[in-house]
């Protein structure tokens, strides 16, 4: 188990949380002082992994509020493996904490480990990725993949003018979010018929990776126009390998998450647009749910179902953007 | 291989049952295996050169020679672990080949190594039934296992817990279990090669008792000793190995232990130095009170010897296995550290230096098992014989390959390695000629004292002569030299004094010149020759000695003259 | 007399050497050789810019990443020995690297220290060392096994980078600033001097260090002999511990190079930077004609290794391959080049077996040969 070590962007993220019309149902500023008196247990945050800022702003975010609220709280990370999270869900279950912040791993493994907490009495919400369930989590709240996908493509295509050859970095294939992101680009882009797919390879997420098969990509296809990347690093990537053959200036990059450094490259002109995921916001209103449900017992929630709108990060609204929250 | 395949093509009846199903006992003195022309080559080696060679139901055949005389080789083929270059043999008058241990088993031979081959992390039971697990309804029957186990234990006089780690037994009873494992193969030809190594004295007669019952139901046994006086006293008939040919073949009633020791060594070693001249300097290496503790098994295989070997003399260290030979080598070496003693190199006290510190000083080894300790199988000859002094070649950073490359070559020629070149594989060469390029590795370090574990071991007489010529030779130029031998003959005809070990201590100093074979072998098992120049520190040990009561009375003195 | 046959036997030995060991190391690379022809030739093939000078610089800048760390591997491997912490000790080298760009707060005082291009590399590559140095007493000093605590060192090591980066990629600081004194990191090690990427430099460089280590001095010899027979080398006065000891230096060393050119080919310190390069590198190696068991291997057999997985790597996706396949063709090629030599040796031993087989016949027939005869000459008598 891993307790994360976590300073920069806390603060940040934390008051950075007043963004308004994506969606959402509840109010975010609900950190303060109403249910102190009723706080004050353990919340178990169990997520994917700490060194990748996306997720490193998730459990920031957590921690923060959960602090704020009252709670102490315990982190630990599965890394995407199902039976790593059953054990961690495990241990928090034998220590009977008062609730667990589930970021699950995968729909499907993850639905008996969360029944069992559940069967135990230990309320679980999720952020970040659903399960194959429903009626088992106080919440599900996610961001809108498909629609983020959706939003990043319609920009991209317009700064690829509607023509021309592109590459797909994919990310990894066991993260059902690959497989969204990919067919929300596919879904737009396959509208107009002067820009051409040519070829796409599996990079997983990482950015060197997305450098390397960029690199090989580029041997191939010189001349290409556009890369369409499931992800920040993969797209950063790729524009490293462009910029080194020179090739930067006439090729446009899409990303998706909204990391700091896609943020500065949208800035820059490197990348053409990215898609921020309301990671600290959808964060913030998992845990408010599970602080209601500890304190009185009922979710505020009608539907446990919630999905929270991307936000399209381009030149004019890049510089706002850090810790995954836009300033406003 | 299935286990249920091995014992279902034959059955392997339970030991327990042995007494019924036994070869019946009017048959002993039937010839029931027979090797025909057996040959075996090793790459250029010849270890048997045409062996015939019966075995005989109801009958103890003790087969002896001298290391590297063949008997573990035809031990070998008779157990299906190795087949023959050529020849065959005849079970029961009928040909057969055997291509495997296992089918050996299913034939009725077993053999039992002179090297445990158990697994220590497994129960006696499960060890015995290793790879011919009884099968029941549910899997391994572990109780009908456990049954025979207990009984075959009991039969053994060795009433241990079938479920017991083999790993907790003394290593006597490890033998026991080896045995045991085979009695429960219900062979009929049973192969025992040095059985009583681990063995103690009351042990020893429990397992002769189990010999005679089973010939008298009608086991041929196949027995292998270096313990000569033991393996005359089970004998009905005894055979003798040479060089890798069968030389006499004698039953019991005309055998005795001058006839064994001349017929194994044969016309005696065509080498002789005992009347060569010799030029004795001062004292290179001075070993005074060294005493070496094994901390695993608690014992202490060295304990308290002093020698000294002096430029240019030849010292031979004799004593049988287990004497504490080749411990008393390597803590020489630095291989092992002393629990106390000193030992000196030209007045230089080695504590503390390690095995490259004693080259360096002009002191190394050449090991006993050449394969484990000696060579470097994957490499040249040449890189085998420059790995002890690279150093000496170095220039700035690098080796001098051609200052190496003549000083290997130049050695190669000087002691007679024969090869097709430094670049050859070591694995190429014969057993005598490995032997040679390690001694070489040693030379070429320009040492002071050489230490031999064995020299001669797997070494054909032709070669062993050559060893000691280059020995001598070198010790002409100052080189003292001390090594270890089991070998009588090699004791009186190729040093210049003998120093006999017994039990981890020194037991007397003989000259060669003036000892008969029988004095050495007696002095080995303890017996002081009255003659014999007694040495500095066992001088006080009594006729067979018993190291255990000696210490045991000097430690009460020192203790009694502290409280007094 | 002596002297002239000594001498004649250095000159025979001396033509024996040559070519005796030419024809043996051939034998040993050759399957990595021809699976090495076979990919290009193939590829080449199917694609005409598999050979454009851009795409084999790409390809050579890819080997030289796994080529440097397989060169460390080889050392290892030579003494039967592993490292699988080599892919953690990257990233972590690389996090050192970032967080010293980032500055250091020195203790007591207010200030950061911002070191030195220059300085912050060798710090870095020290901090492989270091990594090695651990591994390598652990190993030779408690004489634990070198899986095992490489393995621990795999934790330990991605652990400390994700400390050391807390959650967040160190990027724009990379580049340093000019009033620090820290800049000029991407203009030396993501520089290409004379069209050729400094990885591949480096990699020269590394291995031709590493070749005249192996074959040129003693250190070498003591490296081959204690991991083909590591008793027999120690009895003959070799220092095992200290060799032991300064492999996993070397490994470490490697790694922390690799560290310092990837952040500055990827322009970017990221926390799971360098996973998976010990399998990568094992796999160069082995292809590369060593044995796992030790004692066999060289510097030219792991280049060449690595260069086949890189082709191969490339080349799949250079023609289109489907990124599924791809790792399954890498895959099937490496137990391929494996098996061919093992199936190469077990011919070999048993044409060596029938020839020892009809020797001893002959050397018995004529021993039979000359019996009768003397069995004739006696009865003449």
């Amino acid at each position: 188990m891993r307790r994360t070590i976590l300073s920069t962007t806390a603060a940040i993220a934390a008051t950075g949380l007043a963004l308004t019309g994506c969606g959402g149902s509840e109010e975010a500023d609900a950190g303060g002082e109403g249910g102190g008196g009723e706080g004050g247990g353990e919340i178990s945050i169990i997520t994917v992994d700490p060194s990748n800022p996306y997720w490193s702003a998730e459990i920031d975010t957590a921690e923060t509020v959960a602090e704020e609220m009252g709670y102490s709280t315990d982190t630990s990370a599965h890394g995407n493996d199902p039976d790593e999270q059953t054990r961690l869900m495990e241990t928090a279950i034998n220590n009977d904490v008062d609730g667990i912040l589930l970021d699950p791993a995968g729909a499907d493994e993850s639905v008996a480990i969360v029944q069992k907490a559940v069967d135990a009495g230990i309320p679980v919400s999720l952020v970040n990725a659903e399960i194959a369930e429903t009626g088992l989590a106080e919440a599900q709240i996610v961001s809108n993949n498909a629609q983020g996908a959706t939003v990043g493509a319609e920009a991209w295509a317009e700064a690829m003018e509607y023509e021309g050859t592109y590459v797909e970095l994919l990310g990894k294939p066991s993260d059902n979010n690959a497989q969204v992101r990919s067919d929300g680009y596919e879904g737009v882009l396959s509208q107009y018929p002067d820009l051409e797919k040519v070829g796409e390879e599996i990079a997983n997420w990482d950015r060197q990776e997305g450098q390397e098969k960029m690199e090989q990509l580029l041997s191939r296809y010189p001349d290409i126009d556009g890369v369409v990347a499931g992800n920040d690093e993969m797209a950063l990537g790729a524009i490293n390998a462009l910029e080194q053959e020179g090739a930067l200036d006439d090729v446009e990059v899409l990303g998706f998450d909204g990391n700091d450094d896609a943020a500065q490259a949208v800035a820059e002109g490197d990348m053409a647009a990215t898609v921020l995921q309301p990671i600290t916001e959808g964060t913030t209103q998992a845990m408010e749910v599970l602080d209601e449900v500890i304190r009185t017992g009922e979710s505020p929630l009608e539907d446990e179902k919630v999905a929270l709108d991307c936000v399209l990060i381009t030149e004019e609204n890049a510089d706002q953007l850090q810790g995954f929250s836009l300033e406003q | 291989m299935s286990p249920a395949e091995e014992t279902g093509a034959e059955p392997s009846t339970p030991a327990a049952t042995t007494a019924e199903s036994a070869p019946t006992a009017d048959r002993a003195g039937e010839v029931v295996l027979r090797a025909v022309d057996i040959s075996k080559t090793y790459g250029v080696t010849r270890a048997l050169k045409g062996v015939n060679f019966d075995v005989r139901a109801g009958e103890v055949t003790v087969l002896f020679g001298e290391n590297g005389a063949g008997k573990s080789t035809l031990m070998k083929i008779l157990s299906g672990v190795e087949q023959p270059t050529a020849g065959h043999l005849e079970l029961d008058g009928e040909r057969v080949e055997l291509a495997s241990t296992s089918q050996a088993v299913a034939r009725g031979i077993s053999i039992i190594h002179q090297e445990l081959n158990l697994n220590a992390n497994l129960t006696v039971r499960d060890n015995i039934f290793l790879g011919r697990e009884i099968l029941g309804a549910r899997g391994i029957d572990y109780r009908r296992q456990a049954e025979i186990t207990r009984e075959l234990m009991d039969r053994l006089e060795e009433p241990v817990s079938p479920e017991t780690l083999v790993q907790d037994l003394r290593v006597g009873q490890q033998q026991i279990v080896e045995i045991a494992r085979a009695l429960s193969t219900d062979a009929r030809i049973l192969i025992m090669d040095e059985p009583t190594s681990a063995l103690s004295t009351s042990e020893v007669h429990v397992l002769f008792g189990i010999i005679r019952e089973l010939t008298r139901q009608g086991v041929a046994i196949v027995y292998i000793s270096h313990h000569l006086e033991e393996a005359i006293e089970i004998a009905d008939h005894a055979v003798v190995f040479r060089d890798g040919e069968l030389v006499a073949a004698e039953e019991a009633e005309h055998i005795d232990l001058p006839w064994v020791v001349h017929t194994m060594v044969g016309r005696d070693a065509d080498y002789d130095f005992r009347d060569r001249e010799r030029r004795h300097g001062d004292v290179a290496l001075s070993v005074q009170d060294v005493t070496v503790a094994d901390p695993s098994t608690g014992k202490i295989p060295v304990d308290h010897v002093s020698v000294d070997v002096r430029e240019g003399e030849i010292v031979c260290l004799f004593g049988l296995m287990g004497a504490g030979r080749t411990e008393l080598m390597e803590a020489l070496a630095g291989r092992d550290e002393l629990a106390g003693g000193r030992v000196t190199l030209d007045g230089t006290d080695l504590a503390g230096r390690g095995i490259g510190d004693r080259i360096a000083q002009g002191m190394g080894l050449v090991p006993e098992d050449r394969q484990r300790d000696g060579i470097v199988q994957m490499q040249s000859v040449g890189r085998n014989m420059a790995l002890a002094s690279l150093r000496t070649w170095v220039r700035g950073f690098f080796l001098g390959k051609r200052a190496e490359f003549s000083s290997v070559a130049r050695t190669i020629s000087d002691i007679g390695v024969k090869t097709e070149g430094p670049d050859a594989p070591i694995m190429s060469l014969s057993g005598g000629n490995q032997q040679k390029a390690v001694i070489g590795k040693m030379l070429l370090t320009a040492p002071r004292v050489v230490l031999l574990d064995e020299p001669t071991r797997g070494v054909d007489v032709g070669a062993k002569g050559e060893i000691f010529s280059l020995l001598f030779d070198e010790a002409d130029r100052g080189l003292g030299v001390l090594f270890v031998t089991s070998d009588v003959g090699e004791a009186l005809t190729a040093s210049h004094r003998i120093v006999v070990m017994s039990r981890g201590q020194v037991v007397c100093e003989l000259d060669p010149r003036e000892t008969g074979r029988d004095e050495v072998l007696a002095a080995a098992e303890g017996t002081v020759p009255e003659h014999a120049r007694t040495s500095a520190t066992a001088g006080t040990s009594g006729p067979a000695g018993d190291p255990e009561s000696t210490s045991r009375t000097s430690s009460t003195s020192t203790t009694n003259g502290a409280s007094s | 007399m002596s002297s002239t046959t000594a001498q004649q036997a250095a000159a025979e030995t001396q033509r024996g050497s040559r070519f005796s060991f030419s024809l043996g190391s051939v034998l040993v690379e050759a399957r990595a050789l021809v699976a090495l022809a076979i990919i290009i030739v193939i590829f080449a093939a199917l694609n005409d810019n598999y050979l454009a000078v851009s795409n084999l610089t790409t390809i050579a800048k890819d080997v030289s990443f796994n080529a440097i760390i397989a060169l460390g591997m080889l050392m290892v491997i030579l003494n039967a020995g592993i490292d699988l912490s080599v892919g953690s000790t990257v990233g972590l080298t690389g996090a050192v690297a970032g967080n010293l760009f980032r500055g250091v707060d020195l203790p007591l005082t207010e200030a950061v220290m911002f070191p030195a291009t220059w300085v912050i590399v060798l710090i870095s590559i020290a901090v492989g060392m270091l990594v090695g140095l651990v591994n390598g007493l652990l190993i030779s000093r408690l004489n634990l096994a070198p899986f095992i605590v490489t393995l621990g060192m795999l934790y330990v090591g991605r652990g400390l980078t994700q400390v050391l980066l807390g959650g967040t990629n160190i990027t724009n600081e990379l580049r340093g600033q000019e009033g620090l004194g820290n800049t000029g990191f991407f203009e030396i090690f993501a520089s290409r001097p004379l069209g050729v990427p400094i990885a591949a430099w480096v990699m020269i460089a590394v291995a031709v260090v590493f070749s005249l280590l192996l074959t040129r001095t003693p250190f070498g010899r003591w490296l081959y002999s204690t991991g083909s027979n590591e008793r027999a080398a120690e009895l003959s006065g070799v220092p095992i511990k200290r060799v032991k000891t300064r492999i996993y230096v070397l490994t470490g060393m490697c790694a922390g190079m690799v560290g310092i050119l990837q952040i500055a080919n990827i322009r970017s310190s990221t926390a799971d930077l360098g996973e998976f390069y010990e399998l990568n590198a094992i796999a160069a190696v082995v292809i590369g004609g060593a044995a796992l068991s030790g004692g066999r291997g060289t510097v030219r057999g792991t280049i060449i290794g690595a260069f086949v997985i890189g082709f191969l790597s490339n080349g799949l996706v250079i023609v289109g391959v489907s990124p599924f396949w791809q790792t399954v063709i890498t895959g099937a090629v490496i137990i391929l080049a494996v098996a061919v030599d093992q199936i190469q040796q077990i011919v070999q031993r048993r044409r060596a077996q029938a020839r020892a087989v009809a020797e001893a016949r002959r050397v018995s027939e004529q021993a039979e040969r000359d019996r009768d005869s003397e069995g004739k000459e006696a009865a003449g008598v």
